[in-house]
């Protein structure tokens, strides 16, 4: 248990360290008889509302499903797939930009930031 | 060279985002009201804010962590959830009663009412955000900062009687008025330990990749930026304490605050105190909206930096977007904003045990902090600033209705 309250709420960064997000939920597997494993950490509003308050958890479920932006509300990431475990982040073998996490980023940058002039500066 | 460049750049940035509309009305009231008898919650709370801002710029340049992050991945989405919400509201509040106070020093200069100002303001702070390098807010809001030195020069040359503005630095009662001498006591404390400008800090190093070897630039900007930037806080209340309370007049509006420039330099005085308070809001509002921006990103672990173009981190953009959005709306509904400023400086001072106890003990976390942990005079000087802060938790909201 020691070890999930370390890993809950870190920032998870991908293969090039560009950040994911936070760890919201952890899923772990219970044996009998041995300690409990985790299987996958959890990205997102939801997860991390279950955490603050149960309805909390019911409302941004709603929400989710009303605004629908996001292609689900819990991005899962299997253990196997950290790279590295250190003080300042979780990294893991994914790319960012590609993931569920990013889906609120880059539909802004569509449809919101990316229409303004000067999202993009030219050097 | 490189960094004494940044040592001197460094302790402009500290002038210019320490001198504010808080500080501004805090300061005007209490010459007004007390004249010098209100010296001495300035210099506490200058002291205070050496502590913090040297304690986060030491934790970012360590941790290369900031204090939302650091909070939240220590003690987890449970404690910080409620604070964050809290601190969110604080931020827009703050925003706003920056924008009012540009507001009003156009309405100063142009005699067209304020309300006609904010949306122009908002669109001018979201258009610096948008396009300015973290850098480049910094040094020039910085560099401009200085003509609030104009206090400063109005207070020496106004002559004050230096025995009664030394013994204002002490402790005292209040002889009438209590409810408004504590308010004024704890908002001058609120004005100065704003939390917008411990995370612009902390999030400011770790944009300019601090590491290790500043802790000894960051140590001197701390002491010589905060400090200054008390001096022309000073300036004010002594030079409030001159010309307005002999006068009566007790600060009702923010009008009233621009003669006190009027003695010193009777041509340009209203002009010169409406361009300081233009531009000491004006930084400060780039600072709180962008604080506002890196608090909600970091909290949720988002890509973030002024320095990436926005449709990098469009996120963090949409963040401060809104934020100005909201707090030009909160002022479009015609708030006094002279009363805002000063019920937001007491919330932000009710939010101090928040933001110091939870950041202070990670300063004495071996882990993060090795070998820069927190010595004994920075945990005295922490512990009594915990119990300060509960003090002012408890005192700041009967404060606001019995000063009201």
């Amino acid at each position: 248990m020691h070890v999930m309250r370390e890993l809950l709420d870190k920032q998870i960064v991908d293969r090039e360290e560009e950040p994911v997000g936070r760890v919201d939920g952890i899923v772990a597997e219970l044996r009998a008889g041995q300690p409990p494993r985790i299987v996958q950490f959890e990205v997102g509003f939801v997860p991390m509302a279950r955490r603050i308050h149960r309805g909390l958890e019911g409302w941004s479920e709603k929400w989710h499903k009303r605004f629908g932006i996001r292609r689900s509300a819990r991005y899962h990431i299997a253990w196997d797939d950290v790279i590295e475990e250190n003080v300042h982040h979780i990294k893991v073998d994914v790319t960012a930009e590609e993931t569920v996490a990013y889906d609120w980023e880059r539909w802004l940058r569509r449809h919101v930031i990316g229409r303004i002039p000067g999202a993009t500066r030219e050097e | 060279m490189k960094k004494g460049l940044q040592l001197a750049l460094g302790i402009l940035t500290a002038i210019g985002g320490f001198f504010d509309i808080g500080n501004l009305v805090t300061a005007a009231q209490a010459g007004a009201t007390f004249r010098f008898q209100l010296l001495w919650p300035l210099l506490l709370g200058t002291i205070i804010v050496i502590f913090l801002v040297e304690m986060s710029g030491r934790f970012a340049a360590m941790s290369g962590k900031t204090i939302p992050e650091a909070v939240r991945e220590h003690f987890g989405v449970r404690f910080w959830a409620v604070p964050f919400v809290v601190l969110v509201l604080l931020h827009l509040l703050t925003l706003a009663a920056e924008i009012g106070g540009i507001a009003f020093a156009m309405q100063l200069v142009t005699g067209i009412a304020f309300q006609a100002w904010v949306l122009p303001i908002g669109i001018l702070i979201w258009l610096f955000l948008w396009r300015a390098t973290f850098s480049a807010i910094e040094y020039s809001t910085a560099s401009l900062g200085l003509v609030t030195l104009c206090f400063v020069v109005a207070a020496v040359m106004l002559h004050p009687p230096r025995a009664d503005v030394l013994s204002g630095m002490l402790p005292s009662l209040p002889t009438d008025d209590a409810a408004k001498y504590w308010l004024y006591a704890v908002s001058i404390v609120g004005a100065l330990i704003a939390p917008y400008l411990f995370y612009f800090y902390s999030s400011g190093a770790v944009e300019d990749e601090w590491d290790r070897t500043y802790v000894g630039v960051n140590r001197a900007v701390a002491v010589m930026g905060m400090s200054f930037g008390a001096v022309i806080t000073a300036g004010l209340i002594v030079a409030a304490a001159m010309v307005l309370h002999p006068r009566h007049i007790g600060v009702e509006s923010i009008n009233q605050v621009a003669f006190v420039l009027t003695d010193t330099f009777p041509a340009w005085g209203f002009t010169l105190f409406a361009v300081s308070m233009a531009i000491a809001c004006l930084g400060a509002a780039l600072e709180v909206a962008l604080s506002l921006a890196y608090t909600v990103s970091q909290t949720f672990g988002w890509r973030w930096g002024e320095d990436l173009e926005p449709a990098k981190d469009a996120r963090f953009a949409m963040a401060y977007t809104c934020g100005v959005l909201l707090a030009s709306l909160v002022m479009l509904l015609g708030l006094d904003p002279l009363k805002l400023t000063i019920y937001t400086m007491a919330l932000n001072a009710m939010m101090l045990p928040v933001v110091s106890v939870p950041f202070l003990l990670l300063m004495n976390d071996g882990r993060i902090m090795h070998d820069r942990r927190n010595g004994p005079i920075s945990n005295t000087a922490a512990a009594l600033i915990v119990v300060l802060s509960f003090v002012l938790f408890v005192v700041s909201i009967p404060l606001v209705m019995l000063g009201s």
